[in-house]
């Protein structure tokens, strides 16, 4: 096996069958209906007009291409949105880099060639977007080949292996055409996502949000910075932007909606479902820095005449946030607050124990808390979570310590 | 849902207001920031050495301007990247990597032409170059690396007042309203296409007004706002008052310095920004000096703050290096160690003693004359980019008016290659 690098191949002389030059390469496809990284054809640009090489054919590859069929029977290149093409798609533009969590410029992309059979499979392996593919293309043609090369053994490669590439793509039709799915991306941390959203142009963060899956979506919006924020979800048709948002926690939701247009924010609460439509419309009617514009409405409270094990059962069937497991509320049958179980004790206790003996001293505060106070609160007893309660001591929602920290690092910013 | 509605737009007011602020920036700051040390100096010299006969430049660099500044917001809001992307994407990276070459060459005169200005305006209050050019130096580099975007953007709209005084300037020094005015709008003589001290004015007076430099920035700008499509109307108006503000100003510089030097036959500022300015304050009095001055200075830092950083973004979204504020130094070492050494060197230069800082500065922008048309001719062809651009491609009388600025400016360059003896 041998690697050629894109840049070398484009331009390089075809000759055929016969012997003679045919023409010189313009392009290199791949199909991805019929394999995801084999390379389907070169389009070579001929005497008369541009015709398709099938990569089956061709027996030697570098800066002279060789074939072993002649060029009456290669194809008349047709343009088609269907395959992706190296030159067009990759080279120079901005991928993602799923290994090194970033956006990056490709500089050239790396082929490998395998004989098989006296005929080369030629296969994508990498993309180079280090120094060794910047040099390669700014001297190609410039100084002598073999000077060149000698030249580029001495800079280290920095390339990334294909499969930690995600392609950005913004054409809807042409992503599903090309299989693009952001399959990597989705995997990493929510926050990591964000990150290399905020580092893309507009209409690649749009693709992303139209393409992710809807949780994975949620929670990376919720750690992208609002402006960015509110103009992704300007960007996405309001029954997408509904899907997102309904995966939201309740209370970034709220902030989200509050920061949008009155007709934007009108569209999406249309869209939703109407249990997490009311959640999100009453945080709204709270001002963003008080208590209630920052508490989340997903929480764990049980009845306070219950067992570990009702603690037990909640859990399990919480969907919320993982930052607000952290404490226990316990409730009569008012909704009034009587109670709070550290997550750590219902885990060392017996499934039988009474939860109302496990509860230790909280604390709590009123609806319109200002911001400042809801901070120092957490700082004086060590929060993990602070229950909101209304002027009828009933429990209307939780601040978890990631909002605040969020919140005092946005004072700051 | 009515109500449903309601609630939902409870900050919509401060929602509107901010996105008004929003749009309002990237095209005023710019074009104040285009009246920094190069194009005061350049001014004050055009004013000096020609009185008013070079006034008739400004009606057609400020439609040029127009044009300009308005395909490069246009080029912002619509791809949502900036000019360095968009011409290594069309054009691939061998290109790109001779007009970032380029544009690190200018746009280093460009900064020490910031530097030179800042040394000059503080000359004139007793202080000495060697001591404020290395603390503004340092003052610069801390205010962008430490600073946020926001709160160095709300300073540079403050500080666009601060031009006024140049116009106040002007109206102190008691022009020949007349003489200036007509000279404004007199067909410029053709005898001046031999002239190589014409030409090189001239084309100076084209390069610090349309700066290259400046294109990179206003679009990075655009895209920076997040400033769409939609939002684009609101954005031109910015770019287009932005624009005549900025050539006001010129104007007055030029109006001030021509009746004041020009006719005292002081026709060479020369040596030092402070020259210039010395030799105002008999003829104009106590407070005009010390406003031109301040204002000089003000611009100076200002544009030394913005310069570097510009530049240092747009050669490292260009080749693909790793950029942006928020990253650690060994996280983006191209950007940091590219807008450090600009600094850093762009303030040396300027401490070289007796180093004639306005002809070095003029100088620099001179070069931004010949380079302004390459870097036009890439523009045009991506503002004409149906592919690119969409609906939202150059209509015919920009390109007519562009295309003239093109080969005009190649023109002039020519012509002053051959009269130079």
């Amino acid at each position: 096996m041998s690697l050629v690098a894109l840049s070398e191949l484009l331009g390089a002389a075809v000759r055929d069958a016969s012997g003679s030059a045919r023409g010189r390469v313009r392009e290199v496809a791949i199909d991805p209906h019929e394999h995801g990284t084999r390379i389907a054809y070169l389009i070579v640009k001929t005497a008369d007009g541009d015709r398709l090489l099938p990569s089956t054919d061709v027996t030697t590859c570098g800066s002279v291409v060789r074939a072993d069929t002649d060029v009456a029977t290669w194809e008349r290149h047709t343009a088609s949105d269907n395959v992706l093409l190296l030159k067009r798609d990759l080279l120079d533009q901005q991928i993602i880099d799923v290994h090194g969590r970033k956006v990056v410029r490709v500089n050239d992309v790396e082929l490998d060639a395998t004989p098989v059979n006296s005929h080369l499979l030629l296969t994508v392996v990498a993309v180079n977007v280090g120094a060794r593919g910047a040099v390669r293309r700014l001297l190609k043609g410039v100084v002598p080949s073999f000077t060149l090369r000698a030249l580029l053994e001495k800079i280290p490669p920095h390339v990334i292996p294909w499969e930690y590439v995600d392609l950005l793509e913004t054409d809807p039709a042409r992503r599903v055409k090309l299989k693009i799915a952001y399959e990597g991306l989705s995997k990493l941390h929510p926050a990591d996502i964000a990150d290399i959203v905020e580092d893309l142009p507009p209409a690649e963060r749009e693709a992303v949000f139209e393409t992710l899956d809807e949780e994975v979506a949620a929670e990376a919006l919720e750690e992208i910075e609002p402006d960015i924020q509110k103009s992704i979800v300007e960007s996405l048709d309001s029954n997408r932007a509904a899907d997102i948002v309904e995966e939201m926690d309740p209370d970034a939701a709220a902030d989200l909606l509050g920061d949008l247009s009155e007709d934007r924010s009108g569209e999406i609460l249309k869209e939703m479902q109407p249990a997490e439509r009311q959640e999100v419309t009453d945080l709204l009617a709270f001002s963003e820095h008080t208590a209630a514009g920052r508490m989340t409405t997903e929480f764990i409270a049980v009845r306070h005449d219950g067992v570990v094990d009702d603690a037990i059962e909640a859990l399990k069937k919480f969907e919320g946030s993982r930052e607000a497991v952290a404490t226990i509320y316990l409730i009569d049958v008012a909704n009034k607050l009587t109670g709070a179980v550290p997550l750590l004790k219902i885990a060392i206790s017996s499934p039988a124990g009474q939860l109302a003996d496990l509860t230790e001293q909280f604390e709590t505060c009123a609806p319109d808390t200002p911001d400042d106070e809801v901070a120092a609160l957490f700082d004086k007893y060590n929060l993990l979570t602070l229950a909101v309660v209304d002027e009828h001591g009933r429990l209307s929602g939780i601040i978890t310590a990631d909002d605040v920290i969020a919140m005092l690092r946005g004072e700051r910013g | 849902m009515a109500d449903l509605v309601k609630r939902a737009s409870r900050r919509n007011w401060r929602a509107t207001f901010v996105m008004f602020l929003a749009v309002i920036g990237p095209g005023f700051v710019t074009a104040n920031v285009d009246n920094d040390a190069g194009g005061i100096f350049t001014y004050s010299q055009a004013g000096a050495q020609f009185g008013y006969t070079l006034l008739w430049t400004m009606i057609p660099i400020t439609i040029a301007l127009v044009v300009v500044q308005e395909m490069a917001s246009r080029m912002g809001a619509v791809t949502g990247k900036g000019l360095s992307d968009l011409i290594r994407e069309e054009f691939g990276f061998r290109v790109t990597f001779f007009v970032m070459v380029t544009l690190v060459i200018t746009n280093f005169g460009n900064v020490v032409g910031e530097f030179a200005g800042i040394a000059s305006s503080l000359e004139l209050f007793g202080l000495s170059k060697y001591i404020v050019v290395p603390v503004c130096a340092a003052i610069v580099w801390l205010l962008v690396v430490r600073g946020t975007y926001d709160s160095i953007e709300k300073v540079f709209l403050a500080a666009s007042a601060f031009y006024v005084c140049y116009i106040i300037a002007g109206v102190l020094a008691h022009p020949d309203w007349k003489a200036a005015a007509f000279a404004t709008v007199t067909r410029p003589q053709a005898a001046g296409i031999r002239n190589y001290g014409y030409l090189y004015m001239v084309i100076g007076l084209v390069g610090t007004t349309i700066a290259p430099w400046m294109q990179f920035y206003l679009q990075a700008s655009v895209v920076e706002k997040g400033i769409t499509p939609k939002q684009y109307a609101a954005s031109r108006w910015d770019v287009i008052l932005g624009c005549l503000f900025t050539d006001v100003v010129a104007w007055f510089i030029i109006v001030a310095c021509a009746a004041t030097l020009y006719a005292t036959g002081q026709h060479d500022i020369g040596r030092s920004g402070a020259e210039a300015a010395q030799a105002l304050r008999p003829l104009v009095g106590e407070y005009a000096y010390l406003l031109f001055a301040a204002g000089l200075f003000n611009a100076s830092l200002f544009a030394a703050s913005i310069l570097p950083i510009s530049t240092a973004y747009a050669v490292c979204e260009g080749l693909g290096f790793e950029a942006g504020l928020d990253k650690k130094f060994h996280e983006a070492p191209a950007f940091y160690w590219l807008y450090t050494a600009l600094i850093v060197l762009g303030s040396a230069v300027v401490l070289v003693p007796h180093l004639p800082l306005v002809y070095v500065t003029v100088l620099s922008q001179v070069a931004n004359g010949v380079v302004l048309p390459f870097v036009l001719i890439f523009m045009l062809l991506l503002t004409n980019d149906r592919e690119l651009m969409g609906t939202f491609t150059n209509t015919r009388r920009f390109n007519v008016i562009a295309w003239t600025t093109v080969v005009v400016t190649i023109v002039m360059t020519l012509a002053m290659l051959i009269t130079h003896r």
